[in-house]
């Protein structure tokens, strides 16, 4: 009895001190709130090249003094929640500053955000129509045959769709946290999306509001999105830089645009409940996606811990592909992790750097010396530093771990 | 005279003196109005005729109302009407007495079962009777008000306004529902987090820092809401609710378009039939342009 009575004692004694702290802390952090404080997003200077309706492309300037500069230029498309802002969140953590420096040629997509009169584009006019236009305004810019496409979550589901259509436009496609397969119960909201009247919900809010697809993301987890992350928040909030960060994730997280009704009622009704993709069974414009014309050299991150689109939904994309070159590799990190978390800051962007750089020297050599590309099969799971050969894969998988 | 006879106030001889001398008044007055000449159509203007026309209507009725009412015979259904009043009245508020003690009575019951519902991380057969129950109070003796068929011109648009308000009432009781679910997870984690502490200090294993404590709490709030929103419980009341919600905001978008077509204001509904034909317009031009193999860039209008 008489050493819990002096565990409780402790106890109350710190909470004595937590609450001094807590004071000074408070103290400290109303002087950061009414500072100056530097929260802007997407600080790399980029110029508009291209404008469609709504929808722009982002041009960014390479660093010309960068060694093996990519000859292919890489475009990068964005899903239609959220902003691709993610991608330049600060310049210490931006995946666009990390391309640059490695001598990519970039071009971002900018969905823009969709007003009533979007509610009745499809997904077909955003693949065949918007992107279709973008790849060809690229290729005809740069006097290329093709160019490299990389995708992100939605984006990157599109940009599927768009290289098993379009094969001939894309020379080296990546995918990253990107559903190709609905068919799990892994993740939320593969089990609520099984249920929704995707119908009704379009025709009672013709473009699907943000802010409702917000409160949905955050009734994900709300422990820690509406709770835990501003106790987070309270306790660092004497951090001028914590504060600084934290607002500019805050403000990306509530940047969140409408997604066009059509095309949200196709992606529920087609994706999520009758996984047409995966099986080659989606239809865009009376044309089929067939994943086996997919047979560009393909590179498929995604996330351990990704609550949004779990490993199940990505990891069977290269098995459906026509390609002899693909590499998955899973990072042990959540859906946005990938992009924003520091310790993957230097994972992820360098590998696609050196992963373009390589089929981009593949390309040279198999030019010169006439040789078709020989053909490699590579599946890693974990990324850590180093590969392993998986030796239970048939086709001899390297491993990540 | 009957005991009904006496009760009633149309039997009092003071109401019967009134009525005949309105009666008389509204004759006289009938008398006085000269009788209207067959050429003096001629001299007025249609819109005279037309107001003379209905003042006799009116005076006709009133006539005839003021004899129906002064007539022995007829008082007794006027005074059945009067006692009736009272007896409507009771009814309703019966009515509303009635759902008041079912609610009670529910609650009660519920008060009964606190403690027994469900278990910790267990979300399967939730004891949601409450809203059950608030839900069947409504719809048995509340709704029935909504129902009621308007009559008149305006039918229709008290018919939407009544949709509405119904529509509104079944969302409330759907988020009471949709909102109590949501909190359950934090009542079961008190709950999981207090034994746990409990178990800490029988082992004298009691977390010395708040944030260890806060640590820990939130860990178990977390397995709660992941288990809570994997149920088909919530999955069922999650789209419940959204279905309430969007059957809402329809009437209510409805309701909002027939007040707004006093004004002259376009409505959504004319605005998206616009967007839809502009879309497909502008589908087939890209079609065309592809076909031709134009390029929207090249084209040069000619003033």
């Amino acid at each position: 009895m008489n050493s819990s009575k002096i565990t409780l004692d402790l106890i109350l004694e710190r909470m004595a001190e937590d609450a001094e702290k807590v004071q000074q802390r408070v103290s400290k952090a109303s002087e950061i709130l009414q500072g100056q404080l530097n929260y802007e997003l997407g600080q790399t200077p980029y110029e508009i090249v291209y404008e469609e309706d709504r929808v722009k492309v982002k041009h960014y300037s390479r660093n010309e003094n960068a060694e093996n500069k990519l000859k292919v230029p890489l475009l990068v498309v964005y899903a239609l929640i959220n902003r691709e802002t993610m991608l330049d969140l600060q310049p210490d953590r931006s995946v666009v500053k990390t391309f640059l420096e490695g001598g990519i040629d970039l071009y971002m997509v900018d969905w823009g955000y969709p007003k009533r009169k979007d509610r009745f584009l499809t997904i077909d006019d955003h693949v065949n129509g918007y992107m279709n236009n973008i790849v060809d305004f690229i290729r005809k810019k740069n006097n290329i045959p093709q160019i490299n496409l990389m995708g992100i979550c939605m984006g990157g589901t599109f940009s599927v769709m768009y290289s098993a259509l379009h094969p001939e436009k894309i020379k080296n496609l990546i995918t990253t946290v990107t559903p190709s397969s609905f068919d799990t119960d892994k993740g939320l909201l593969h089990i609520w999306m099984k249920d929704l009247d995707a119908d009704r919900m379009v025709r009672t809010f013709g473009n699907i509001p943000g802010d409702l697809m917000n409160l949905g993301f955050l009734l994900l987890n709300p422990a820690r999105l509406m709770i835990d992350k501003y106790v987070g928040f309270m306790e660092n909030m004497d951090k001028k830089e914590f504060v600084e960060n934290f607002v500019r994730m805050e403000r990306w997280i509530f940047d969140s645009p409408d997604v066009p009704g059509e095309t949200f009622r196709q992606f529920v009704e087609d994706c999520y409940k009758n996984n047409l993709l995966i099986q080659s069974k989606m239809f865009l414009d009376g044309k089929r996606v067939d994943l086996k014309k997919l047979t560009m050299p393909l590179l498929n991150f995604f996330g351990e811990y990704d609550h949004l689109v779990p490993p199940t939904a990505c990891n069977q994309l290269s098995k459906a592909v026509g390609s002899r070159d693909v590499e998955d590799v899973n990072l042990e990190t959540g859906h946005i992790g990938i992009y924003v978390s520091s310790k993957f800051q230097k994972l992820f962007a360098p590998k696609i750097v050196q992963w373009l750089k390589d089929r981009d020297k593949e390309d040279v050599a198999a030019s010169k010396t006439d040789l078709a590309r020989p053909a490699v099969r590579k599946k890693s799971a974990k990324e850590g530093g180093k590969f392993k050969i998986d030796k239970n894969s048939q086709s001899g998988t390297v491993r990540a771990v | 005279m009957t005991e009904e006879d006496k009760q009633s106030p149309f039997k009092e001889p003071s109401v019967f003196p009134w009525l005949q001398t309105a009666l008389d008044m509204w004759i006289n007055m009938a008398k006085a109005t000269p009788p209207s000449p067959d050429n003096a159509l001629d001299t007025q203007t249609s819109t005279q005729n037309r107001f003379t026309k209905q003042l006799d209507t009116n005076l006709n009725l009133f006539k005839s109302f003021s004899r129906m009412m002064s007539e022995p015979e007829s008082a007794p259904a006027v005074a059945n009407s009067f006692i009736a009043l009272p007896e409507i009245l009771f009814k309703m508020a019966k009515s509303g007495f009635d759902a008041a003690l079912q609610i009670q009575n529910h609650l009660i019951e519920k008060a009964g079962k606190i403690g027994k519902s469900t278990e910790a991380y267990k979300f399967d057969n939730l004891d949601q009777g409450v809203f059950e129950a608030l839900n069947d109070v409504y719809e048995k003796e509340l709704r029935q008000y909504f129902k009621i068929p308007p009559l008149g011109p305006t039918r229709f648009y008290q018919e939407r306004f009544n949709e509405m308000l119904d529509k509104y009432n079944l969302f409330e009781t759907m988020l009471a529902e949709f909102l109590s679910i949501l909190y359950l997870p934090m009542e079961k984690s008190f709950k999981v987090f207090q034994e746990k502490l409990q178990q800490m200090a029988e082992e004298g294993n009691l977390p010395k820092e708040t944030k260890e404590s806060y640590a820990i709490w939130i860990k178990i709030l977390e397995g709660h809401y992941i288990n809570l929103f994997k149920s088909k419980e919530y999955t069922d009341v999650l789209h419940r609710m959204l279905s309430q919600l969007e059957d809402f905001i329809i009437i209510r978008n409805k309701t909002l378009e027939d007040f707004l077509q006093l004004f002259p204001i376009v409505t959504d509904q004319d605005v998206d039939d616009l967007y839809k034909e502009f879309h497909l317009l502008k589908k087939r031009v890209n079609k065309l342009e592809k076909q031709l193999d134009i390029s929207p860039n090249t084209l040069t209008i000619v003033k």
